[in-house]
């Protein structure tokens, strides 16, 4: 070889890399027929250059999603620009097998694209070329790092003697469903309750005999709410409830068979029944109310008439009868 | 507050010029490929500081909005970042007009946003480019944010560049729910590097 090119770049290499790069190169033409298809797609489609280059692409791959990537194609040659397709919102192009047979849970090699205009000297636009890479490996380290997050933040969000939401989770919700209801004036209803005599079960059973209470509560109601209800243990032998879109009625009628479902059955501390009741104060949501714990406030007064009356029942909350605590 | 030395009062002048001429051929080139007309509003072009553009944001959106937004990286004889903003609405409205057919789930959602972002960006930074004779290359746009108040869209305190052009460009389209709103950021030393061109812009006129 002669000494002065030695370390020169030679164009003849160029199209050796362009064939041999491990990611997939093609380009088309304004019809979309293809004037470029390197080893990574032959290796990949099984299809050899000769055999699809000259072809309208969607011809050779039905696959392929035609309406929309014909869409995106022709706003490349239109707008000189680049466009993209991402594998996590469209997993594939092209449906191409993948090593990650035992670890993958997936279907296709991941995709990623870039559609790029291919500029003449005048800079009018004679094709596009399209890169894709095989990101199979990254899709699959971030689903299993996205489902580990779900799981800790589900985690995050229990309490953990019940397993029903906890506090954090329910003040959370409550600001997001009253700041719901003030922007779509959409009402919405809460509901504190209490154990009553908790104190008592304690004393008499021991903290674990309390604790198998705590946890028929959180069981024995969660069968009677909506999906869209949130439940949660709030604190100690405190629980709330967030029902939204329920007016008093609603609530009202919820509360009662909450009630019942206390009362008619003991809760089983391994073989030995423990009966008890609960005591609730209801708050529905009007404009007027300036904060979430505006609504607890209520919800305590109401809790305390409760208390105050017999406890096992439930009271709304009323501003001319239910002014203060004591 | 505004930070005028970056461009002086002739090359606001002639940007905004530019992208006047880029905005006309950016909506003909839009509506060709939507194929529906698209309005764009004649654009506001501003230099502000960081603390100032969360505001500014905020005010060409509407306060107390609720937003989605898509991000984009440009790199070349200017680089720096595009956001696009849409209000509630997004452009899910335009599914049909990309090319979607029947439900849409969340990844399709997605998927409209990005490219409805993309060929936003690509046609007004493009046509910019091209006046100015600037060479641009696109890094794929992102989600930045899904329905968040329009005020925390921007942490001034995260933002590491002092000064931001904000060209705000306002899209609708006949008969369809949608209105986007879009700036380019860019750091203090590509202002300068469009200043530059945006002079020899004037030269050649």
């Amino acid at each position: 070889m002669n000494e002065s090119t030695e370390n020169e770049f030679s164009e003849d290499w160029a199209p050796f890399i362009v064939d041999r790069v491990e990611i997939g190169l093609f380009a088309l033409d304004k019809e979309h027929r293809l004037l470029l298809w390197n080893q990574f797609m032959e290796k990949h489609s099984g299809k050899k250059a000769d055999e699809v280059l000259g072809q309208v692409i969607y011809d050779c791959f039905p696959e392929l999603p035609r309406k929309w990537l014909e869409r995106k194609i022709n706003s490349v040659f239109l707008l000189k620009n680049f466009a993209f397709t991402s594998w996590e919102q469209r997993p594939y192009l092209f449906q191409f097998a993948h090593n990650r047979p035992i670890t993958g849970g997936i279907d296709f090699m991941q995709q990623n694209s870039t559609i790029m205009p291919m500029l003449g000297k005048d800079g009018g636009i004679d094709g596009v070329c399209i890169s894709l890479f095989d990101v199979t490996d990254t899709a699959i380290a971030t689903r299993q790092l996205n489902e580990t997050k779900a799981a800790l933040e589900e985690s995050n969000n229990r309490d953990g003697l019940t397993g029903i939401y906890n506090r954090r989770y329910l003040q959370e919700h409550l600001l997001q469903e009253f700041e719901r209801a003030r922007r779509y004036e959409e009402g919405f209803a809460l509901i504190m309750f209490d154990l009553d005599h908790f104190k008592k079960v304690n004393d008499n059973y021991g903290h674990l005999g309390g604790d198998a209470v705590l946890r028929a509560v959180g069981k024995r109601m969660t069968d009677l709410l909506r999906k869209s209800d949130i439940f949660g243990r709030y604190g100690g032998e405190e629980f709330m409830l967030i029902l939204p879109g329920t007016d008093v009625v609603g609530a009202l009628t919820l509360a009662e068979r909450i009630r019942v479902a206390a009362e008619s059955e003991p809760a089983d501390w391994d073989g030995t029944p423990i009966a008890f009741t609960i005591s609730m104060g209801i708050s529905i949501y009007q404009p007027g109310h300036e904060k979430p714990e505006d609504l607890i406030q209520e919800t305590d007064l109401a809790l305390y008439h409760s208390k105050k009356s017999g406890r096992n029942r439930a009271t709304r909350f009323d501003p001319s009868v239910h002014t203060e605590i004591g | 507050m505004s930070a005028p030395s970056l461009l002086n009062p002739d090359q606001t002048d002639a940007l905004q010029e530019v992208t006047n001429i880029a905005m006309g051929q950016a909506g003909s080139s839009l509506a060709s490929i939507l194929g529906v007309f698209v309005n764009l509003s004649v654009p506001r072009i501003r230099v502000l500081d960081a603390a100032s553009i969360g505001t500014a944001i905020s005010d060409m959106v509407g306060r107390d909005k609720e937003i989605t937004a898509a991000r984009q990286s440009f790199h070349g004889t200017m680089r720096g970042e595009a956001l696009v903003i849409y209000d509630q609405e997004g452009c899910m409205d335009l599914a049909d007009l990309m090319g979607y057919d029947g439900q849409l789930d969340a990844a399709a959602e997605r998927e409209i946003l990005l490219d409805v972002s993309n060929v936003q960006v690509g046609a007004c930074l493009g046509g910019i480019a091209d006046l100015l004779e600037a060479s641009l290359t696109y890094s794929a746009p992102s989600i930045m944010a899904e329905h968040i108040p329009v005020d925390r869209l921007i942490d001034p305190k995260k933002m590491t560049w002092n000064y931001a052009l904000l060209v705000e460009v306002n899209f609708t389209l006949e008969e369809r729910n949608f209105t986007s709103h879009m700036t380019f950021l860019m750091p203090e030393e590509s202002i300068q590097s469009m200043g530059e061109a945006l002079d020899k812009f004037m030269e050649n006129f």
